[in-house]
């Protein structure tokens, strides 16, 4: 492959950065450190599973353009998390309830959020925001009401599983992005998704539904971030009310990281994957070197810009040149 | 080399140089050899280009001929590959020649996509073209508010525009106007280009046009003319240069040309207008379309359009042609226009309207297909393209460049995909909004003979054109003025002096109507949601008093009131981001900083203190810069930031404590005349906010966030503003960290973090919108105050606080929903 082909494929390929990122990092660690194995990397894979779940619901609703961005997300996995609680309360047999009451509020709250920015045409980062608030309070009611911290043992043992030493959670985070790529690329509403998230008013006039379309990728963040509650709260053996606090910054971070423009209209469910994975490490191997909590997060921050800034460059060159080339 | 052509040309040697500096001497400005390389392709191939003081050069050529790149040369937008520019003799370097330069050099461009701020005034808009005048004093907007007026009136006689109103709320054919008058009244300018002025101005006004650039020519300012409107060029240019396929195809006095000449020059035919085959018997097909209601008052029956049928839409520009299209596109739902069978739309307007810019060219002729099939469908590319390729063909568009992105290729090109999308949908119904807007003569035939074909076929046509000469061969056309249909035309009827005249019967009668009574609405509804933050915080305070009349004392609304101050002025901080399309996710975790800084050093060691509190704040204001200059998004990157910043806090303060320095904490703790603190330090801020906004500096900032690409081309710099919004929303971010501290006489730094979305919330409850630049201070601080009311509020009202932030989300969604269904129902109106 030539220079300019390989720059190319990279351009269309966006989520090798967040791969090549991963790989030094883990090499570095793996010669810095003799600590580091094959075995924690399994355990970073199951944390990023999480982490990825959410994401993709994000870079649905990221793609949809705009700016926008799902921001109750942490709030629906938080609530979902207690919600389980309150129907399962650790019987097996009340699991198909739990499932299905996530998948409810995930489809309701979805609802809502569609209904705000498309109906009503509020902001998604606004309407979002003002939705998470609602959901937090709810929470707290919620947080008043559980009896105690009782989690399904059938889905704790499925969540906790490996096979062959790989995380089950990390199979069906692939399943997920599998079917994200899938959707994304082959079906109607994917196109049409890509389309709206380029231009809209010209989607429009295509013919698209574009509301519709835009209410759909709401509808899939939310469900993505119940679910994710569900199993979180499995795998964690209970719930607490900052627990989806972290996958705000960390499911735009793996989004954006990964290579979906933040702008809409270009979308990898690979590179959410990828970056999940990415940030999940970072986080790990700080944690392991036994960095203070203040210097963390400061790594955390610079790591964050440092690659948007390193990818920004790229994009933008590219972006550029294909601006001047039609000019003439 | 040098020595050889010395030697070579040694007889006429000096007698030669000397002409050469004559020549040069009088040219404005001269371009020599120009060769611009994008990758294989020539745009441009040793072009040569002498301006002379007085001239009116029409520069003609296809779409890909190479015009636009070179007056992005001589604009200074775009430096060459070879060749050479020299202003009244003397070189300048490339290297050295950008916008900022070439407007310093007195040469303006009126673009094609228009490159106003439509969220500032017309009077503002004016002062954007002069970048270098940021730095005048204190009456500087009276100075561009006459000079609009002046300038207005001097090309467009009676231009009937207010230089107060919102460039927003003008039509497209009044901001062309603006545009042209803005560029001709820059002090100055020696050389304008106009790029397809006269595109998206009525045919009397573009008259107006010629003939100010007539008047002015005599003067010394010389043009540059560019048209498809051939018939235009020959009317006004006093030179023609031809340009075909990137290269210098004639150049000459304008008597040697004609237009026949011209297009054999340009490589088109010369039969310009196609012939609609209306052998069909007239009346024979189904009605598809019907149009009643408000578009046809004037007219005794509805108009009825039938399969096979082209309907041409014709009359001055903005008078309802494109709402016609809209309603039909729409599909009857309203009631005025009902329409049978699907429809698909072919817009003018690629950029905004048609292309989407990050797809292939078989992804954009595609989509209106995958549309149609349904969102659980799957879709091949294979079969996509080959359901591509017939359209493609009849079109000549090269099917070889379906991988190619869209924006590759030339405008032309591109109209091309967005008629062969319409076709391959196979919809009978196909609306056309200006389609041949900025195509060439060679595509507008292809085009003219395709739909031609697709009548034939059965399909129904509504074309609307800006370009009268195009509908002759409509089977009807329908004069539009003032909104409604004023003329049927059909069969002979149909010529040009009818549609002119028809459209230009009618004009004057509805026009003071619609300022009296749409404007007025317009005003009032945009009154009502500027007010609507202000009557969210007066009903607030209002159930407060009544439930605890001790509320509005002096100490009660201090009490309630500076606990709202910093959450007031990161409100204000977020706004200045918000104004520049972006939103800043770690402003509440810098005042977090900033507090911490004011309790430890600033308290132990003040000059330490105070430079570190500096430092940080450069620091944001270099985010700002990464931001624009690395073009990455800043939600991002600020969330990025926002870790780097209580990182720094956490290390300095692992736990709250310190203490605030005394000087700080009087400041909050002081009272005159025995008003209540809180409320007067609110409003110095908000006052302090609007006094930016409203400064030069402010509007910058504000026409960056609405139009950034324009504000380039006048010759501002894109980073500088960057560093300055974020310098300014740093200074405000950091008084509220000072505030804090001064609040708490401690700090800690996760105190300013719930600060960063309740900003956001605080700055769009005041009315600022994340897209277009729109800020609003005083909405944005009653936001603020609002939300940090609520809490006190709930706990009045004996409700658990648990529902605190549940109320601040209704209060921010009900407000916004009430603003959406104001707006929604004033755009009905």
């Amino acid at each position: 492959m030539t220079e300019a082909g390989i720059a190319r494929w990279a351009q269309r390929n966006r989520w090798i950065w967040s791969a090549l990122a991963v790989l030094i990092l883990w090499i570095v660690l793996s010669v810095v450190t003799s600590r580091f194995s094959l075995g924690s990397l399994s355990g970073i894979l199951l944390s990023a599973s999480f982490l990825a779940i959410v994401g993709l619901g994000q870079m649905f609703v990221v793609t949809t353009g705009r700016g926008n961005i799902d921001l109750s997300i942490p709030s629906v996995l938080t609530l979902n998390a207690y919600l389980a609680l309150l129907t399962v309360r650790g019987h097996d047999g009340r699991l198909a309830l739990g499932v299905a009451v996530a998948l409810g509020v995930g489809l309701v709250v979805g609802l809502i959020n569609a209904g705000l920015v498309v109906k009503l045409r509020i902001p998604a980062i606004i309407a979002t925001l003002a939705s998470g608030y609602v959901l937090a309070t709810a929470t707290l009611l919620a947080n008043g009401m559980i009896p105690g911290f009782a989690v399904s043992p059938l889905l704790k043992a499925i969540v906790g599983a490996r096979v062959e030493g790989l995380p089950v959670m990390a199979l069906i985070a692939a399943a997920c992005v599998g079917l994200a790529a899938l959707v994304l690329r082959f079906t109607g509403y994917g196109q049409m998704l890509i389309a709206v998230g380029q231009n809209r008013e010209a989607a429009r006039l295509a013919g698209i539904p574009a509301g519709r379309v835009i209410g759909i990728a709401f509808l899939i963040s939310s469900v993505m971030a119940s679910l994710t509650g569900l199993l979180l709260g499995a795998y964690v053996g209970g719930a607490f009310l900052e627990m989806g606090q972290p996958y705000l910054l960390q499911s735009i971070a793996a989004v954006v990281v990964g290579g979906t423009l933040i702008f809409g209209g270009s979308a990898t469910a690979l590179g959410t994957f990828v970056a999940s994975v990415l940030l999940i490490l970072i986080v790990t191997t700080m944690q392991i070197m036994g960095l203070p909590p203040g210097a963390q997060d400061m790594v955390q921050g610079v790591v964050v810009i440092l690659v948007l800034a390193l990818a920004g460059r790229e994009g933008g060159a590219g972006r550029r040149r294909v601006a001047t080339a039609g000019a003439g | 080399m040098t020595d050889i052509r010395f030697a070579g040309h040694a007889p006429g040697h000096l007698e030669a140089v000397g002409a050469i500096v004559a020549a040069d001497g009088d040219a404005v400005v001269r371009l020599s050899r120009i060769t611009k390389a994008f990758g294989a392709t020539l745009a441009n191939a040793e072009i040569d280009l002498e301006v002379r003081p007085g001239d009116v050069i029409g520069l003609v050529g296809g779409n890909g001929a190479g015009k636009s790149t070179l007056m992005r040369i001589l604009c200074g937008a775009l430096p060459p590959t070879l060749g050479t520019i020299a202003f009244a003799g003397e070189a300048v370097h490339f290297a050295d020649y950008g916008t900022a330069e070439a407007q310093r050099r007195g040469i303006r461009m009126v673009h094609q996509e228009f490159s106003l701020c439509t969220n500032l005034t017309v009077a503002e808009n004016f002062f954007l073209e002069e970048p270098q005048g940021a730095r005048i004093g204190r009456r500087w907007r009276e100075r561009y508010r006459a000079r609009a007026r002046a300038a207005l009136e001097a090309v467009f006689p009676e231009p009937g525009i207010d230089v107060d109103a919102q460039v927003g709320h003008l039509t497209i054919g009044e901001r062309q106007m603006v545009e042209i008058a803005r560029a001709v009244a820059t002090p100055g300018v020696r050389l304008i280009v106009l790029d397809e002025p006269t595109s998206s101005l009525g045919q009397e006004r573009s008259r107006q046009l010629r003939a100010f650039m007539h008047e002015r020519r005599a003067e010394g300012l010389s043009f540059i003319f560019i048209s498809h409107k051939l018939h235009e060029v020959i009317d006004i240019a006093t030179e023609v240069v031809v340009l075909r396929n990137g290269r210098l195809a004639w150049t000459g006095a304008v008597r040697e040309a004609s237009i026949g000449r011209l297009v054999e020059l340009m490589g088109g035919d010369a039969g310009v207008i196609h012939h609609h085959g209306a052998a069909k018997v007239a009346g024979g097909g189904e009605v598809v379309v019907r149009v009643g209601g408000a578009f046809a008052e004037g007219l005794e029956r509805p108009i009825e359009i039938r399969r096979g049928e082209i309907i041409g839409l014709a009359g001055l520009e903005g008078c309802g042609q494109k709402d016609l299209l809209q309603a039909v596109f729409a599909g009857g739902r309203g009631g005025d226009v009902m329409r049978l069978g699907e429809a698909s739309f072919i817009a003018g307007d690629r950029r905004k309207e048609g292309v989407f810019p990050l797809g292939t060219v078989l992804f954009n002729i595609g989509i209106g297909r995958i549309a149609r099939q349904g969102m659980l469908r799957l879709v091949s590319a294979g079969r996509e393209a080959a359901a591509a390729v017939p359209h493609a063909e009849a079109l000549q568009l090269d099917t070889g460049r379906f991988g190619s992105n869209i924006l590759e290729l030339s405008g032309g090109n591109q109209q091309k995909a967005l008629v062969a999308r319409a076709l391959a949908t196979g919809t009978p119904v196909i609306l056309l909004d200006d389609p041949t807007r900025g195509v060439d003569i060679a595509t507008k035939q292809d085009f003219y003979r395709l739909c031609d074909a697709a009548a034939q076929e059965g399909h129904t046509l509504i074309w609307h054109s800006t370009e009268d000469a195009e509908l002759l061969a409509a089977d009807r056309v329908l004069v539009f003025a003032d909104g409604r249909i004023v003329r049927e035309l059909a069969g002979p009827e149909i010529t040009e002096e009818a549609m002119v005249a028809a459209s230009f019967a009618h004009i004057g009668e509805r026009r003071e109507e619609d300022s009296a009574g749409a404007g007025g609405l317009r005003r009032l509804g945009e009154g009502t949601v500027r007010a609507a933050p202000l009557l969210g915080l007066a009903l607030v305070f209002a159930i407060m008093v009544w439930a605890n009349p001790l509320v509005a004392s002096v100490f009660g609304l201090d009490l309630l009131l500076i606990p709202a101050l910093p959450l007031v002025l990161v409100a204000m901080a977020q706004m200045y981001i918000i104004g520049g399309s972006e939103i800043d996710l770690g402003v509440g975790a810098f005042a977090g900083l900033t507090s911490v800084l004011a309790a430890t050093l600033l308290y132990a060691h003040p000059p330490l203190g105070l430079l570190a509190i500096l430092a940080v704040i450069l620091a944001y204001s270099g985010l700002g810069w990464l931001i624009q200059a690395r073009r990455i998004p800043a939600i991002v990157v600020t969330l990025g930031a926002s870790f780097i910043w209580s990182g720094i806090g956490y290390s300095i303060q692992p736990t709250p404590g310190g203490a605030s320095p005394a000087w700080l904490s009087a400041a909050v703790n002081w009272q005159i005349l025995g008003l209540p603190t809180s409320v007067l330090m609110i409003l110095i801020v908000a006052m302090l906010a609007y006094g930016v906004n409203q400064a030069p500096i402010g509007v910058a900032l504000r026409g960056f966030g609405n139009n950034a690409g324009a504000m380039v081309n006048s010759g501002w710099s894109a980073t500088r503003i960057a560093l300055l919004r974020y310098l300014v929303a740093g200074i405000f971010a950091a008084l509220a960290g000072l505030a804090l501290t001064a609040i708490n006489t401690a700090s800690d730094i996760n105190s300013g973090n719930s600060y960063t979305l309740l900003s956001v919330a605080a700055a769009v409850m005041g009315g600022c919108t994340l897209l277009g630049g729109i800020i609003s201070p005083f909405g944005a601080v009653a936001g603020a105050v609002t939300l940090s009311l609520i809490g006190a509020l709930l706990g009045l009202l004996g409700v658990s606080s648990d529902f605190t932030v549940a109320a601040q989300g209704l209060v921010l969604i009900g407000l916004l929903a009430v603003r959406a269904l104001t707006i929604q129902k004033g755009a009905e109106e």
